[in-house]
């Protein structure tokens, strides 16, 4: 029986049974896709690791409630989601001061210094950056669901049925918010796609 | 943008994975049957071949190490919150049954109080007044009654008497 098993659901079965080491070894395989799912979701490198590491803790929480019948990567990124959803709506009403809002010391000065990334970057990779740069506002700027749906079509591990189940909705309306997030996205990149500047930076 | 329900299909493929030899045939030859949607296609293609190229996202090397640390946290304030909340309630499971003893003794009680209370106290005073009455004698005195009968006959009444002192 349990070699029919989804080797995740595996080591989930043996996590309920208080098997830290099978724990381990999940977090270890999904660490690197939850963080990007929860970066490019919260655009922060700290809070996306604070989030991806509260995200296994509630997969420990909840081991009990998992059911081997679902696949335990849509289980996993359905914790993430919400939890993403969370910590967006939770920055919606308790938002963070501009990074334009002056010092209070000295008004000429802004209260937040960030580093120029462009002008640190070398020459032979700024059109790279540039790009990259374009794609992370791209996603940043698109509407929370269509931004999670193309990053779980990323995913390999998840087929269409599965990202819509993370999604709560129909694969239909999972492809079409992956098509319409994908329409703007184009739209906003339509000089570097065109001039193949994606190539150049191979 | 187009509608074809074989562009979108292939389209959804690449989304996903690179098109098979033969998805790729069958889009050319979509694409040479409608050049129009060459320009969205390279549009696509090079939108995929972006958002895969995105860098990952920078993970702590002791990422996991902390999440079991958490984990154990999360556990340990667990145990501890359950522990003062038995210790909290702990007493508190016994408030019913005392409750209930107390009710059953209360009701005892006062059951006792109503059927003995003043009955009690008159029975006691029952005693007491016959306590005070000399005691009767026993009945072997009269095992010889009908001989001393018969022997000492009683007077007849003195009618006489009876009469002057009425």
């Amino acid at each position: 029986m349990s070699a029919e098993l989804d080797p995740d659901a595996a080591l989930m079965l043996r996590v309920k049974q208080g098997d830290s080491g099978a724990f381990a070894e999940l977090v270890h395989k999904y660490r690197q896709p939850v963080m990007n799912v929860a970066y490019r979701m919260l655009g922060d490198a700290t809070e996306a690791e604070d989030l991806a590491q509260n995200v296994f803790v509630q997969v420990h929480k909840s081991a009990h409630r998992y059911q081997v019948s679902s696949k335990f990567s849509t289980w996993l990124f359905t914790i993430a989601r919400n939890l993403c959803l969370n910590e967006i709506r939770r920055r919606s009403r308790h938002p963070t001061s501009s990074l334009q809002a002056p010092h209070p010391d000295n008004e000429d000065q802004p209260l937040h210094q960030v580093e120029d990334a462009k002008t640190a970057s070398p020459p032979e990779t700024l059109l790279h950056g540039e790009l990259e740069e374009k794609i992370t506002q791209g996603l940043a700027a698109l509407p929370e669901n269509q931004r999670l749906a193309i990053l779980l079509c990323r995913q390999d591990e998840l087929s269409y049925e599965q990202i819509a189940k993370v999604l709560g909705c129909s694969v239909s309306a999972t492809k079409s918010l992956i098509h319409r997030g994908r329409e703007t996205l184009k739209r906003e990149l339509k000089p570097y796609l065109r001039t193949g500047v994606w190539r150049e930076s191979k | 943008m187009t509608h074809d329900p074989i562009y979108d299909r292939l389209r959804e493929l690449s989304w996903r994975r690179e098109l098979t030899s033969a998805e790729a045939a069958e889009l050319q030859a979509w694409l040479a049957a409608h050049p129009e949607g060459r320009e969205d296609w390279e549009a696509e293609a090079g939108l995929t071949e972006a958002l895969g190229r995105l860098p990952d996202a920078p993970v702590a090397s002791n990422f996991t190490a902390r999440v079991l640390q958490a984990v154990e946290r999360e556990t340990a304030a667990k145990q501890r919150r359950r522990q003062r909340n038995w210790q909290f309630t702990g007493w508190l499971r016994w408030l019913p049954r005392t409750a209930v003893a107390m009710l059953v003794l209360g009701a005892c009680l006062i059951s006792y109080h109503r059927l003995y209370g003043p009955q009690y106290k008159e029975l006691v005073q029952s005693v007491a007044a016959v306590s005070r009455v000399s005691s009767l004698p026993g009945a072997e005195i009269l095992k010889d009654f009908d001989a001393i009968r018969v022997l000492n006959p009683t007077p007849a009444a003195d009618e006489e008497l009876l009469a002057v002192l009425k």
